[in-house]
C-alpha cells in the first residue's frame, strides 16, 4: 500500500474542494497514471471544475442519471443482440458516466502527433505500391512488407484519387505510468467505434446539461459531416460535381451495423449491401426502383478480402463482382483504399517512427510502445524467454482477439502460445506490459479506478481533420488491461476542453 | 429520387408487418367478443381464426387462452403479434437511415415494451386494453410517419404496405364471421347475430361511421355491415378504400396517371378495383361472401408478388442505360 492509496475524502473534506459523495472513497491505482487526479489526490488543474461539480452529485442522484442514460441507449436501440437468446434480448454497451478529461493544450500536441503519423502512413502506402523507396533504402525490411497479409499486389502502380489511402484511421493511444500518450496501434482498415463517441456525447448532454453549459467541451458531433466532406472530396475526376456517395455494409447481422446505419443517417447517404450494387463495363451501379444509378464513392465497411469475389476471396457473398476492376479503372473511389492493411500490420507498426523520419524528416511527436518482432530471430528468442512479462499479439487481428497477456497467463496458456509462435513467428509481435492509465469509473463497489485507452479518429480527404477526443474504452473488471468491447469493456465520453 | 430496391422492400414489409400485428389483435379481440354471445365448442370458436391466418399445423389445444397465447406471443408462429412486431422492428432497424428517428424510437419503444414484463403484465391484467394498445401503436406510428418523414418514394412504399395489408386484413376479419357462424340462415337478423356484426364493426373501428349511414329499412344489418366494410368509399378501413389508397401510392411511385395503369401491379390493382366497383353486396352475398373475400385476399397475394417483380427484384441488365 503506497501513500497514493489514501482516500480522497479524508483530504478533500478538510480542504473543502471536493465534497464527499461521488469521489469521496476513491482510491488511486497504486501504479497507474490517473486521468482525473494527481498523486496527491487532488484533481488535475484542468479537471478541477468538472470534478467539483460532479462530486456535488449525491450517489442517489448519480444512480438516477445512470438509469436514465441506460434507458436512453436502450430506447435509441444503441444495442447489440445476445444471439444465444432466442427472444432476441438486446443489451447496451456498458457506458460510464464519469467523463475522461483531456486538457486543450495537451490535445494540441496529440493532434499534431496524429497528423504527422497519418501523413507518414499515407506516404508509406503510396511508396510501397509505387517506387518502394523505403524498402530499397532498407528502412523497413522488404520481406516484412511484401509478405504482409495486408499487402495487395493488385494495388501496385495504382494511384487512388488525391493520393489518399487512409480516409479514416482510428489510432489507439494509451497513457503510460508517467502520463505520456504513446501509440499502441493504428487501425487503418475499417476502424469502428466512432458512432459511440457521438452517441455517448448526445446522451451525456441529455443527462448532464448543466455540466456541459459550465464546461467548455469541444464538439464531437460534427464527425459525420467531416467524413461526408472528405468522401465527397475524393470522387473520381469528372464525377466530383455531385458524386453519388454510399456506405457499403456487410449487413444487418454485422456487429457494427448500428454504426453503419448511424453514419449513413447522419451523412445523408445511402447504406447499401453488396447485393445492391453491380458492375457493368467497369462502372458501379446501384439497383434502384427506377433502374441503375451510378455510384462514385464507396465508404466501405467491408475488409479487402470480401470486397470482390473476382479479385479477392472467391467465396465472398458480401462483395460486388468486378468492383476492383472498376476501382482500378478509376471509375469509383473506395474509402479506405484497398491494401491499407499493410500499414496497420502489427509487425510493420514498429517502423512508423522511422517512416516519420524518412518521409517528413521530422522527429515523431507520438512514440510507439517498444516492440519485439518475432519474425526476427533475436526478438523471437527474447520473446520466448520472457513470455511471462510480455503481451504477445497476432499481427493482423483486431478487437483484442488471440492475445497472450503474459503476467496473468497460466503456464499451460504460455506453453500453448509458445507452440503457436514457433510455428509462425511472422504472425506475432511482443510488447512489454504497459500499465494503462486509469480513470474513475462507477463500479459495484463505488467509484474506482479502471484502465482506459483512447481511440481518436482522423479523417482525410483533400484535407485532414482530427476528432477532438475519441473513444475512451474502459476495462470494467478490476485490474484488467483489456478494454475491447468484444472482451467486455465499456466506454466513456472523452472531453477535450477548450483552452480558455 | 429513386429508392434502393432492397430498401423499398424493407419499407413495404415494415408497414405490412405492423398493420398485420394490429389486425391480429383486432381479430383476436373480435373473436373473443363474439364468443361472449355464442355457445360453440372451443375448437369451433378458434379454428376459423387459424384458417384465415393460414395456419394449418397448429398443435396446441383450442382452449381460448392457449390460442391467444399462440397468436400473441409465439415467435415460431409467423402470424403472431410478437413475430410481426419483431419483423417490423427488424425491417426498421435495417433502414434506420431511411425512416425518421422519431419513427424508429417509437417502434423500438413498443418492441421493448413487448419484450419487457410491462407488455406481458397488461396482457395478463387487461386483455382488451392490451389489444387496444396494439392499435394505438399503429395509430401513433402512422401519425409520426406522416409528420416526420419526407413523403418521397420510401414513404410511398410504406403507404403501399400499410393499405395492402389493411385491405387484406379487413377481408379476413369479415371472413371470421363466415367461418364462426357457418350459414345458419335461421339466425340471420336475430339479436345474437346483430351483436356479432356489431362486434366486427367495433373491431374495425367502424361502429360509429357505420351508424351514421345505416338505415334498417334499406338492408339487413348483416348485409349492411359487409357492404360497409367492403365497399364504403370513405371509411378508411374498408377494403375498397384501402385499395384505392394503395393505388394512389402505387401510381405515385411510377408517376403514371391512375387511369392509365402501365405495369403489372397497376394493371392488377385496376382490375380488382373495377370488379369491386361493379359489384354489389347482394350479388356477393348470393355467390357467397366467403368466395368473394377469398378472391380479394388471393389477388392481394398476387399483387405482393407483382410489386416484388416490378420494383424489388429488377433484373438490371434489362434496363441498363446504353
Amino acid at each position: 500500500m503506497s501513500s497514493q492509496m489514501m482516500t480522497l475524502g479524508a483530504m478533500t473534506m478538510s480542504q473543502g474542494h471536493v465534497p464527499a459523495s461521488l469521489f469521496s472513497n476513491y482510491k488511486l491505482h497504486p501504479k497507474a497514471w490517473d486521468e482525473l487526479f494527481d498523486l496527491s489526490c487532488a484533481a488535475h488543474p484542468h479537471c478541477h471544475a468538472v470534478v467539483e461539480r460532479l462530486g456535488k452529485l449525491g450517489l442517489t442522484e448519480f444512480q438516477d442519471r445512470r438509469t436514465s442514460a441506460d434507458l436512453e441507449f436502450m430506447n435509441q436501440g444503441i444495442t447489440f443482440s445476445v444471439y444465444a437468446d432466442r427472444r432476441g434480448v438486446e443489451k447496451i454497451f456498458p457506458f460510464d458516466l464519469i467523463p475522461r478529461i483531456v486538457s486543450g493544450s495537451e490535445w494540441v500536441r496529440v493532434e499534431k502527433g496524429l497528423r504527422q503519423r497519418i501523413t507518414a502512413l499515407n506516404m508509406f502506402l503510396y511508396d510501397v505500391y509505387h517506387d518502394q523507396r523505403i524498402l530499397k533504402e532498407k528502412i523497413v525490411p522488404e520481406d516484412l512488407v511484401l509478405r504482409s497479409k495486408g499487402f495487395r499486389k493488385e494495388m501496385i502502380g495504382f494511384t487512388p484519387a488525391q493520393k489518399q489511402y487512409i480516409h479514416v484511421v482510428g489510432t489507439d493511444l494509451i497513457r503510460d505510468d508517467k502520463g505520456e500518450f504513446v501509440v499502441l496501434e493504428d487501425n487503418a482498415r475499417t476502424p469502428s467505434g466512432v458512432s459511440y463517441v457521438c452517441e455517448n456525447r448526445i446522451v451525456m448532454k441529455k443527462v448532464f446539461p448543466q455540466l456541459f453549459r459550465d464546461s467548455a467541451v469541444r464538439r464531437v458531433e460534427d464527425y459525420p459531416q467531416r467524413l461526408r466532406e472528405s468522401l465527397f472530396s475524393v470522387a473520381p475526376d469528372g464525377r466530383d460535381d455531385y458524386p453519388n456517395v454510399v456506405l457499403l455494409s456487410p449487413g444487418s447481422y454485422n456487429s457494427a451495423y448500428f454504426e453503419h446505419s448511424f453514419l449513413a443517417r447522419h451523412m445523408g447517404i445511402e447504406l447499401v449491401l453488396g447485393a445492391d450494387l453491380f458492375v457493368h463495363k467497369d462502372i458501379v451501379y446501384l439497383k434502384t426502383t427506377k433502374g441503375p444509378e451510378r455510384v462514385d464513392v464507396i465508404y466501405r465497411r467491408l475488409d479487402d478480402d470480401f470486397l470482390d469475389p473476382e479479385t479477392f476471396r472467391k467465396d465472398s457473398l458480401l462483395g460486388v463482382p468486378g468492383l476492383f476492376r472498376a476501382y482500378r479503372a478509376g471509375n469509383v473511389t473506395l474509402a479506405n483504399a484497398v491494401g491499407t492493411g499493410v500499414a496497420d500490420d502489427k509487425a510493420v507498426y514498429p517502423f512508423v517512427e522511422d517512416m516519420v523520419r524518412f518521409y517528413l524528416t521530422e522527429e515523431p511527436i507520438l512514440r510507439n510502445v517498444p516492440t519485439h518482432i518475432c519474425a526476427r530471430p533475436k526478438d523471437l528468442a527474447y520473446t520466448l524467454a520472457h513470455l511471462e512479462e510480455l503481451v504477445v499479439k497476432p499481427v493482423n487481428e483486431s478487437g483484442g482477439y488471440g492475445m497472450l497477456m503474459g503476467p496473468s497467463s497460466t503456464s499451460a496458456e504460455r506453453a500453448a502460445f509458445r507452440v503457436k509462435i514457433q510455428a509462425d513467428p511472422r504472425n506475432y509481435i511482443a510488447q512489454p506490459v504497459v500499465t494503462l492509465s486509469t480513470s474513475p469509473t462507477w463500479t459495484e463497489e463505488g467509484v474506482a479506478p479502471r484502465h482506459v485507452d483512447l481511440r481518436p479518429y482522423i479523417v482525410s480527404g483533400k484535407t485532414t481533420w482530427v476528432l477532438p477526443g475519441g473513444l475512451t474504452r474502459t476495462a470494467l473488471v478490476k485490474g484488467s488491461l483489456v478494454v475491447n468491447s468484444s472482451q467486455g469493456g465499456g466506454s466513456k465520453d472523452t472531453w477535450v476542453l477548450e483552452d480558455r | 429520387m429513386a429508392t434502393i430496391s432492397r430498401v423499398a422492400d424493407h419499407c413495404f414489409w415494415l408497414s405490412r408487418y405492423l398493420e398485420r400485428a394490429e389486425n391480429i389483435a383486432r381479430i383476436l379481440e373480435v373473436n373473443q367478443s363474439l364468443l361472449l354471445d355464442t355457445q360453440l365448442p372451443a375448437e369451433k370458436q378458434w379454428m376459423p381464426l387459424m384458417i384465415i391466418s393460414g395456419i394449418h399445423d397448429y398443435k396446441g389445444t383450442f382452449e381460448s387462452e392457449a390460442v391467444q397465447e399462440f397468436m400473441t406471443w409465439d415467435i415460431d408462429n409467423k402470424t403472431s403479434i410478437q413475430f410481426s412486431v419483431n419483423a417490423a422492428r427488424e425491417n426498421a432497424r435495417i433502414i434506420r437511415e431511411v425512416i425518421s428517428s422519431d419513427m424508429w424510437e417509437r417502434l423500438n419503444f413498443y418492441y421493448l415494451w413487448m419484450q419487457d414484463t410491462a407488455g406481458r403484465y397488461l396482457y395478463n391484467q387487461n386483455r382488451h386494453d392490451f389489444y387496444n394498445q396494439m392499435k394505438r401503436i399503429n395509430h401513433m406510428f402512422h401519425g409520426i410517419t406522416d409528420a416526420t418523414m419526407s413523403h418521397g418514394e420510401p414513404w410511398q412504399f410504406l403507404q403501399m404496405g400499410k393499405y395492402l395489408e389493411r385491405a387484406s386484413q379487413t377481408a379476413r376479419i369479415l371472413d371470421v364471421k363466415y367461418h364462426v357462424l357457418l350459414p345458419s340462415t335461421e339466425d340471420v337478423g336475430m339479436p345474437i347475430d346483430n351483436a356479432n356484426w356489431m362486434g366486427i364493426l367495433t373491431s374495425c373501428s367502424g361502429y360509429e361511421p357505420f351508424h351514421k349511414q345505416y338505415d334498417s329499412r334499406d338492408m339487413l344489418m348483416s348485409t349492411a355491415v359487409a357492404d360497409f366494410l367492403i365497399f364504403d368509399p370513405i371509411f378508411p378501413r374498408s377494403v375498397r378504400n384501402s385499395l384505392h389508397m394503395f393505388q394512389t401510392a402505387l401510381h405515385a411511385i411510377s408517376g403514371n396517371p391512375v387511369r392509365e395503369p402501365k405495369n403489372d401491379p397497376e394493371r392488377l390493382t385496376a382490375e380488382l378495383l373495377m370488379w369491386l366497383d361493379s359489384s354489389q353486396i347482394d350479388k356477393l352475398v348470393e355467390v357467397g361472401l366467403h368466395e368473394s373475400l377469398t378472391r380479394v385476399v388471393d389477388t392481394i397475394g398476387d399483387l405482393g408478388a407483382k410489386i416484388h417483380e416490378t420494383y424489388i427484384d429488377v433484373r438490371m441488365p434489362d434496363v441498363m442505360p446504353t
